[in-house]
């Protein structure tokens, strides 16, 4: 394994970790309904760290990464076409 | 694109097929805990006020804790992974060993907080007390931590094992190629550290101001 | 493996091992396929035990072979049976298994190991589903609406959850092995738009199956531990949503009947274009659709909702996808219709079962456009319409073709011939004993005759026998085949390599198939489906029309 990767795999885990810190801090900060926001986008970015630098998909085929992203897809049609009630419903 | 000009090697194949299938399976485990972070996000805009209330009894240094301690498994997984692709058993077998060991040390965690929740009487069906007028949203947020958390742990107890055979099969292979099963293997681990990575702000990161 | 190019029969799949062990330790795709194929016939005439038992209790007004309890736990266990340890595997994990890898030219499947994983998990799952049998079965109905599966039924529902999660990861497992091995392993010149149509529907089945089975897989997680907690997640009188359970629910099991009926309609095409001697009438539409169905499959679930208190803007939403997913299908019905007309047409007993297909999923469809219009289905729902309107496409559609399959590829699989008399006798039986079965409930229904109940009026009295009496000769024609079939093997003669001239890859290598399949790797340089082309014009020319 060269130095480079083992470089890159270290500022990865570093990244993480700063961005874990920041999450952490940014709970005590009271700033309402930004405070989801900041927590979704900063755990966005951790797992496409992840899967970027250490599940390496930029290695794999296109149809793969099309496999990998449509799940999420999937879920968001659960989610929006399901709100159609839930939303209606509950307010 | 099996038909493509050029004669796809075995060893490519192989590679490609594992690798898409792994991806797939994750897609499956995507939509499997995605029902879990949906139904969590119902109660949660079900029961506003009360999550929030609730929100606060989870332990957030052991929950910040356990994120670095898993951040830092895939780490050692990943090097374990490149290891083995330059065919450097040793030093992978060490990787994976202590890729183990990190998710132990979150298993253990993660239990020893589930026995505090248990003796706060914050788990839900045994023995469960909240405040009275908030008792079952309270009891809803942690019916999700702990269907959550609970699914969470399970995935990754069968990823020690299948990381522990990993250490056993490089000991005692004497072909020297375990970079697919080692990749393979890194994508389901790295997996459950994703799903992690989502749990926790979800589960420890609300109404703390 | 040996090959032998001069005479076939010593050295094929099923000659490569007489061992019990040989056969539970496989991981040929073609003995996999019939370890699946023994074991989802025995659950069919489990379920289908079930369903006597029903027929013989509604025969009568106030009928009482059973009591009320006993009803409930006879309707659940035989849903359960039919719609997950038969009707999801039948086709895929049996005639998919087995002619998917003939069919695009490869030795196996992508993940030989895998698929007899499936098996096991199915067998186990079978187990632990026919076990709650055995412990008083389970009267929440195969859908477990909750609260009354979480807070109130006393019977074995988390046993039986359990069976249907195991079986759940064997049917994901099954998909996952397919959609790798029909992108990665088809032959050299075999691209997408050369694959025969049932690869296609075998791969948006697949696609269906990785997609929605973890979401039932978890939801019955939810259910199990609900049940267990008793917190009132689902539970209005506590506080919770019995709709998100519903949702959840049925986010899965409106694609399952997708998963059921895709591979059926894979199996028609192939059995109509060769029996009527034409290419398939618009095979890129057809693919297309095939896609389209099990796209458009996913967003349409909420017509199981619309009087369970999902709101009216919801139902409305749902109600337009629901009508927008009969476009392709009926597509297909117009394409299948097109091949036909002008077409050489014989009358085997496959084509008898292709052509009950297309008439009874047509019926069965329309009728299915009466429940997704709301204001229609106030009424229909929950009664015996909606009974008929699953049974004709489950039963007069699925089950056909599965049929017709299991006849157009039996001599493939085992290398013998069957009785055709006895096999159209079959079918003729089949078509109508299931015409007398399930029509009359399209009537009980508009009439009002609710479902799920275990005595009715007696002004229903006339159609329910009529019925009851149709479940009858159903019956016979489920049986025959078990028995002609089963004599062939040993009886039978021996069938060449193309006993009815098709197209195709698997129809190019011996009955019953090498070990390996192919002697040598084929080769495709054409579109499927050539018939009326000089090679497969054989039969063309015996009953060329004016």
């Amino acid at each position: 394994m060269r130095r480079a990767e083992a470089r890159t795999y270290l500022i990865v885990w570093a990244s993480l970790l700063a961005l874990l810190g920041m999450s952490v801090g940014s709970a005590f900060i009271p700033l309402g309904k930004f405070n989801v926001v900041i927590n979704l986008v900063i755990a966005c970015a951790k797992a496409l760290l992840v899967i970027i630098f250490f599940m390496h998909i930029r290695r794999s085929t296109p149809v793969t990464r099309f496999a990998a992203g449509i799940g999420l897809l999937w879920l968001a049609l659960l989610a929006g076409l399901s709100m159609t009630d839930f939303l209606v419903r509950m307010f | 694109m099996a038909t493509s000009a050029h004669a796809v090697t075995d060893t490519e194949l192989r590679t490609e097929a594992a690798d898409f299938g792994m991806w797939i399976f994750l897609t499956t485990e995507t939509l499997f805990f995605g029902v879990l972070f949906f139904g969590y996000l119902i109660s949660r805009i079900h029961f506003s006020a009360v999550f929030a209330a609730a929100s606060r009894h989870t332990d957030l240094l052991l929950g910040t804790l356990n994120t670095g301690v898993l951040l830092t498994s895939s780490l050692t997984m990943a090097f374990a992974a490149a290891n083995a692709e330059s065919a450097r058993k040793r030093p992978a077998s060490r990787l994976l060993a202590a890729t183990a060991v990190l998710g132990v040390a979150f298993l253990a965690i993660k239990a020893f907080e589930y026995y505090v929740d248990y003796a706060h009487h914050l788990v839900p069906g045994i023995d469960f007390a909240f405040a009275a007028p908030h008792a079952v949203g309270a009891a809803a947020f942690f019916w999700w931590y702990f269907a959550m958390t609970g699914t969470h742990a399970l995935h990754l107890l069968i990823g020690i094992v299948i990381v522990l055979v990993m250490v056993y099969r490089l000991h005692r292979a004497t072909r020297t190629d375990a970079s697919l099963s080692l990749q393979i293997t890194g994508l389901y681990w790295h997996f459950v550290d994703v799903m992690w990575i989502f749990l926790y702000p979800c589960l420890y990161l609300v109404a703390r101001t | 493996m040996t090959t032998s190019a001069a005479e076939p029969i010593g050295t094929n799949y099923l000659t490569a091992g007489y061992t019990l062990k040989s056969w539970l330790t496989t991981q040929d795709h073609k003995r996999i396929a019939i370890l699946y194929a023994m074991a989802i016939t025995a659950l069919f005439f489990i379920g289908g035990a079930a369903a006597t038992v029903i027929r013989i209790q509604l025969a009568t007004p106030a009928g009482n072979v059973v009591s009320a309890e006993t009803y409930n736990k006879l309707f659940t266990m035989h849903g359960v049976i039919m719609v997950w340890f038969f009707l999801i595997p039948s086709i895929p994990a049996t005639l998919g298994n087995f002619l998917v890898p003939l069919m695009i030219g490869a030795p196996d499947l992508a993940f030989p190991r895998l698929n007899l994983a499936s098996w096991y998990l199915y067998v186990f799952g079978a187990i632990f589903t026919v076990g709650v049998l055995a412990l008083g079965g389970v009267d929440t109905g195969w859908t477990f609406y909750t609260p009354f599966s979480t807070m109130f039924s006393s019977t074995h529902v988390i046993a039986v959850v359990a069976g249907v999660f195991i079986v759940g990861f064997s049917s994901i497992l099954t998909g996952l092995n397919f959609i790798v091995t029909i992108h990665k392993m088809r032959a050299p010149g075999l691209h997408w738009f050369r694959l025969p149509l049932f690869v296609w529907a075998q791969y948006a089945t697949s696609v269906i199956l990785v997609l929605a089975t973890p979401v039932l897989a978890m939801t019955l997680v939810l259910l199990a531990l609900e049940r267990v907690l008793k917190v009132g997640i689902f539970d209005p009188a506590l506080g919770g949503d019995p709709l998100l359970f519903q949702h959840l629910f049925w986010f899965y099991s409106h694609p399952a009947v997708y998963i059921m009926v895709l591979p059926a309609m894979g199996v028609v095409s192939e059995i109509v274009a060769c029996f009527a001697r034409r290419p398939i009438f618009g095979y890129r539409t057809m693919a297309y659709a095939i896609i389209a169905i099990a796209m458009i499959g996913f967003m349409v679930w909420g017509h199981h909702m619309f009087v369970s208190g999902q709101s009216l803007y919801a139902g409305m939403v749902f109600s337009i996808l629901s009508f927008l997913v009969a476009i392709p299908s009926a597509i297909k019905v117009f394409n299948w219709t097109a091949t036909l007309y002008r077409g050489s047409i014989s009358f085997e007993a496959p084509m008898l079962y292709a052509l009950s297909f297309i008439g009874l999923f047509m019926l069965g469809g329309m009728s299915g456009l009466f429940l997704a219009a709301l204001a229609l289905d106030v009424h229909l729902t929950d009664t015996y319409f909606v009974v008929a309107h699953f049974h004709y496409i489950m039963v007069g559609g699925a089950v056909a073709a599965y049929l017709g399959g299991l006849h157009f590829w039996w001599p493939k699989i085992t290398g013998r011939m069957y009785s055709d008399a006895w096999a159209r006798f079959a079918a003729v039986l089949l078509f109508l004993g299931f015409n007398f079965t399930f029509f009359p409930q399209y009537l009980l229904g508009i009439a009002g005759m609710p479902r799920r109940y275990y005595e009715y009026p007696a002004e229903f009295h006339t159609l329910n026998v009529l019925s009851s009496a149709g479940a009858v000769i159903l019956a016979l024609g489920y049986l025959l085949p078990l028995l002609y079939l089963a004599w062939s093997l040993r009886h039978g003669p021996q069938a060449p390599r193309n006993p009815w001239h098709a197209t195709g890859l698997e129809w190019q290598t011996h009955s019953p198939p090498l070990q390996e399949n192919f002697e040598e790797p084929p080769t495709v340089d054409h579109d499927p489906y050539r018939y009326g082309v000089p090679e497969g014009a054989v039969r063309a020319k015996r009953h060329r029309h004016a």
